[in-house]
């Protein structure tokens, strides 16, 4: 990702990502093009993250190639990919 | 000097020049001429499950591609507006987006770091950077 800032909020925030009852996670993965500025305001717009909670999994995706974002039934997930997918980050689904 | 986008209550002014506008009014044709963008658009939910993805790809069908054209033909208004709402804004800045996606496919910038050695000599690496002023502003514009 390309260099620094922060954001706003659709939906409720809630941090669902340790719930055993959510057998999939959305992935994020690094690229070299999107601000991180822009990154970590897509996780606050999309998913209501606080700017503390977006920056850190920002910087996981920045610095380990790739970070879980978020948790949930088949159908939730894919929905928060799709909308990943529109503001251009690149996500994919894994089984937990 | 002032910055090109910014906030007011729940809309964005919008300051950019005419030679601004027009540097950047082709965006839209540049993504739509890159198609897929080697890939980069042909998102995978199931990279590891074909059966799945190709589920999924039915499932959503031509949805996403609708709401990228969506924003792209909203692009030329939004450029040409003095104040925008939030959702023009945001708009906007997927398209912006999208363009640096596509001009960083097209330079070949595959790693980070890319910044270092690009020539500033380059049309598209100046277009890059000045897209990625652009979005920067409407970021910063677009959080409260």
């Amino acid at each position: 990702m390309t260099a620094p800032t922060t954001t706003p909020v659709d939906d409720p925030v809630f941090d669902d990502l340790d719930q055993p009852d959510h057998p999939w996670h959305v992935v994020v993965w690094n690229d070299p093009v999107n601000l991180m500025s822009y990154v970590v305001w897509v996780f606050r717009k999309l998913f209501g993250y606080p700017l503390e909670k977006a920056t850190r999994l920002m910087l996981q995706v920045h610095h380990e190639g790739r970070a879980i974002v978020s948790s949930g039934p088949l159908e939730k997930v894919e929905l928060d990919c799709q909308r990943l997918h529109h503001h251009g980050l690149w996500a994919t689904l894994e089984k937990t | 000097m002032s910055v090109p986008f910014e906030r007011h209550g729940e809309s964005i002014k919008v300051r950019l020049s005419e030679p601004e506008r027009a540097a950047i009014s082709g965006l839209p044709a540049v993504i739509e001429e890159a198609g897929g963008a080697g890939g980069r658009f042909e998102y995978q939910v199931h990279p590891e499950d074909p059966a799945a993805d190709r589920r999924y790809q039915e499932l959503v069908g031509d949805h996403l591609g609708n709401l990228r054209a969506t924003d792209r033909e909203a692009f030329a208004a939004a450029i040409n507006a003095r104040s925008l709402d939030i959702e023009q804004a945001e708009g906007l800045m997927r398209v912006i987006g999208e363009g640096r996606i596509v001009l960083a496919m097209r330079l070949g910038i595959e790693a980070d770091g890319w910044e270092e050695s690009a020539s500033v000599e380059d049309p598209e690496v100046a277009m890059l950077h000045y897209l990625g002023y652009l979005q920067e502003s409407l970021v910063e514009a677009l959080t409260p």
